[in-house]
């Protein structure tokens, strides 16, 4: 099951520059393997540990994925988002 | 204005909190090793302290008189910022058990708020990068100050806010001039949503691509403190904590002070003060130092503070642990007690952030947190003004006659 993965421009380099690429992932759990296994220079800069580091924010269709469950499906979602975890209102 | 040698910045490189990487002052706002956040480092060994205070000394009297301390140089047409009073407050201090109490009034700055320091070292940055447009995420002061500084440096701006932002901060940032964009959601959605369009516009998105520098402003308001106390630091401050910029910077503050000499010795105790509506920080400090956990959906009354996913929370948690500090979350009874404390006993009129200081301090007051003798400084970050009134215990409208007058307050005027 693919979905696109989309990065902001601090991660590009890593993917050939590209804004968005595909993702074989089931669901929540497996995707920080699929990173891995897919494209190994993007998961050294936000994997720790097998899970996603601390300096990035995930979100599964604007969801942020630290409220969703590991085992919350990707087969519906359109867009995985990461972000840099910057803010500051 | 050119840059002098009494203006010149100690500035070495941006930092990476994470990882330590040292890397160049380019136009990067994340480590580009490891996406940390990276702060810009300075060569506090350049100056003696001796120096360094007289060059201070001799500066504006606002928040660029820091300027070795900060990453850009003063831009030539922007108004003071920063520079506010620090106000004794022993009416206040014997209500809540406090015995040397006061209060950083950040209230008075142009926009009525301190988001009015940061977005100042980020309009210089974003003029020196030569960018047209200033942009943000925003709980409702960022947006004002943001709006304000664009105007008055002929930049454009757009503000992203959440669609419940107090009328009075969407009106005064719109006043200005500002594209305000009203967002269906709450701030950490908002802030998403920002996050993307940071990467495609090439604006000065002060909390995203100019983040480091902005995150530099909040440091001026403890080095207010510590030189407005004479050149010492206080015993103990209690900061609001939203994004927890404020915070990790207040501690930063403290670090740099120290090592270039400029202070000495005793402790300075940083302590987070959050609504229990949303206080992921402070419910991490109290349940015994452990990670941040992000808040859904944030309730409460003191909106500007109602950042459930907060940027710098776990770095504020190590921060206030670092300086054997505490925090408090703090109900929106005691929140609006202590606003209408503070009007009432010292004339300071904040927003409801600043209850949540007050009610905290006085929390932490009960809990023994401060010795007699001791200095406690409250951060008071937004102006009352802003807000709508809530219910406002008022008599009835009485006829222009002095009887009338008597007849309705004779209660009190007995």
């Amino acid at each position: 099951m693919s979905v696109t993965i989309r990065l902001p421009a601090p991660l590009r380099s890593t993917v050939g520059g590209k804004t968005t690429v595909p993702i074989d992932a089931t669901d929540l759990r497996s995707l920080p393997d699929a990173i891995a296994r897919q494209y190994p220079d993007l998961a050294s800069r936000i994997l720790s540990g097998g899970t996603f580091g601390k300096f990035v924010t995930v979100f599964v269709d604007g969801e942020d994925a630290r409220f969703l469950s590991p085992e919350t499906s990707l087969a519906a979602a359109r867009t995985i988002e990461v972000l840099p975890a910057v803010s500051g209102g | 204005m050119a840059t002098t040698f009494a203006t010149r910045s100690l500035l070495r490189g941006l930092r990476c909190r994470a990882c330590g990487a040292l890397q160049p002052a380019d136009d990067r706002y994340v480590c580009g090793e490891c996406l940390g956040p990276i702060e810009p480092d300075y060569d506090l060994d350049a100056v003696t302290a001796d120096e360094l205070r007289s060059r201070i000394e001799r500066g504006p009297r606002s928040l660029w008189r820091y300027a070795p301390l900060l990453p850009v140089a003063e831009p030539p047409a922007h108004f003071p910022v920063g520079w506010t009073p620090l106000i004794p407050a022993p009416r206040l201090g014997a209500a809540i058990g406090v015995e040397r109490l006061y209060l950083k009034d950040d209230t008075r700055n142009v926009t009525l708020s301190f988001k009015d320091r940061p977005v100042a070292i980020a309009l210089a940055r974003a003029i020196e990068l030569g960018l047209g447009t200033l942009a943000c995420a925003s709980t409702g002061n960022l947006a004002g100050a943001v709006a304000a500084a664009a105007a008055r440096n002929g930049l454009l701006a757009f503000v992203f806010v959440p669609e419940s932002t107090e009328p009075g901060k969407v009106a005064s940032a719109a006043a200005y001039g500002a594209h305000v964009v009203r967002v269906r959601g709450t701030y950490d959605q908002v802030n998403r949503l920002c996050g993307r369009l940071a990467d495609e516009h090439g604006w000065g998105f002060v909390n995203f691509t100019l983040r480091p520098y902005y995150a530099e402003g909040s440091k001026t308001l403890l080095f207010e403190c510590a030189e407005q106390l004479g050149w010492e630091l206080p015993h103990h401050v209690v900061v609001p904590v939203g994004s927890g910029a404020l915070l990790t910077r207040t501690a930063r503050a403290v670090a740099q002070l120290r090592a270039s000499r400029l202070v000495e010795g005793e402790h300075c105790r940083v302590h987070a003060a959050q609504p229990a509506g949303c206080a992921p920080v402070s419910d991490a400090i109290l349940d015994g130092w452990r990670p941040v956990a992000p808040v859904r959906t944030p309730a409460t009354v003191a909106r500007s503070l109602a950042i459930g996913a907060p940027a710098d929370g776990d770095g504020s948690v190590s921060a206030v642990r670092e300086s054997h500090g505490s925090a408090a979350s703090v109900g929106e009874e005691a929140i609006l007690d202590a606003t209408r404390l503070l009007a009432t006993t010292e004339g300071v009129f904040v927003e409801p952030a600043g209850g949540v200081v007050v009610a905290t301090a006085r929390e932490l007051a009960r809990r023994g947190a401060f010795k007699p003798g001791e200095t406690v400084v409250l951060y008071l970050t937004g102006n009352g003004y802003k807000q709508e009134p809530g219910e406002l215990d008022l008599r009835a409208v009485i006829d222009p006659d002095a009887d009338a007058f008597h007849a309705a307050y004779a209660e009190v005027l007995r």
